[in-house]
């Protein structure tokens, strides 16, 4: 990529940027791209908000500390020392 | 607490820092929580029992994701009849996501709860949901994604753009059903 990024191009990058698997060259490119156009903007602030509302919905769970305990119970029990 | 051999400790400080992503994981593969404890435990001792398999200093993560699912497909699925293999055909046939309806003021993400969306993460097919969970709910990237799911990253790319969309869709229509959102009018 080279010179400055079009709007097709940054949308076509869009889902790889937010997930920061862009060179850092690139990435800058992109992000000066939303900078400076308002439509992408949104297209990628609603990308961004879904993706982070998506994260804190599924990151609650925690293995239960029962079976934590079992399974500590477990492997220990198999230990030969 | 007794001695513990080195093998055992070794074990311990790679796999148990793990247990709560295995757990979430299995959650969503299962979508049943004592079939998920089970599923956990299942993995941990298969993990444990081929511990000496595990090169120390490689992805300890993707290690014990490719064992979960492994397990599950093997077992868990074929016991609920699932479909095992990928279907592409059927995965095309996933309709795309409409236009994004218009939300001017943020109502979608004010009001869509937690559990609105986990229930749609749930409702997508296997394949959609085991990428979205694994890299938009767990942060895995597409390198470590292909080698768990051993396909290459273009396949995880194309599989989680698509089902992306799907779960967008899903999300929209009930927010456009709720009048949370208007439907954007083509034209």
């Amino acid at each position: 990529m080279s010179g400055s990024t079009g709007c097709r191009e940054a949308i076509a990058l869009l889902e790889d940027w937010l997930k920061a698997e862009l060179t850092p060259e690139v990435a800058e490119q992109v992000r000066a791209h939303f900078d400076r156009c308002r439509p992408c903007f949104r297209h990628a602030e609603f990308e961004r908000r879904f993706l982070a509302e998506l994260e804190a919905a599924g990151r609650g769970d925690r293995c239960p500390e029962r079976l934590r305990a079992e399974l500590l119970r477990e492997i220990r029990g198999a230990d030969p020392a | 607490m007794t001695e513990i051999g080195a093998r055992t400790r070794d074990f311990e400080t790679a796999v148990l820092p793990h247990l709560d992503l295995l757990y979430r994981v299995a959650r969503r593969y299962t979508r049943d929580t004592p079939r998920a404890e089970d599923l956990v435990q299942e993995t941990v001792l298969k993990a444990l029992a081929h511990w000496d398999s595990f090169r120390p200093g490689s992805n300890a993560r993707a290690w014990l994701l490719t064992i979960l699912r492994n397990t599950f497909v093997s077992g868990y699925r074929k016991a609920r009849r699932e479909a095992v293999s990928l279907d592409p055909e059927a995965l095309d046939r996933v309709s795309t996501r409409p236009e994004v309806a218009a939300d001017p003021s943020g109502e979608f993400f004010a009001r869509i709860t937690d559990e609105r969306i986990l229930a749609a993460v749930e409702a997508l097919p296997h394949d959609f949901r085991e990428v979205v969970v694994l890299s938009d709910i767990e942060g895995m990237s597409y390198a470590e994604i292909a080698q768990v799911l051993g396909v290459p990253v273009g396949t995880v790319k194309s599989r989680l753009f698509r089902a992306r969309q799907r779960l967008q869709a899903e999300l929209l229509d009930y927010a456009v059903s709720m009048g949370w959102v208007r439907p954007r009018v083509a034209g």
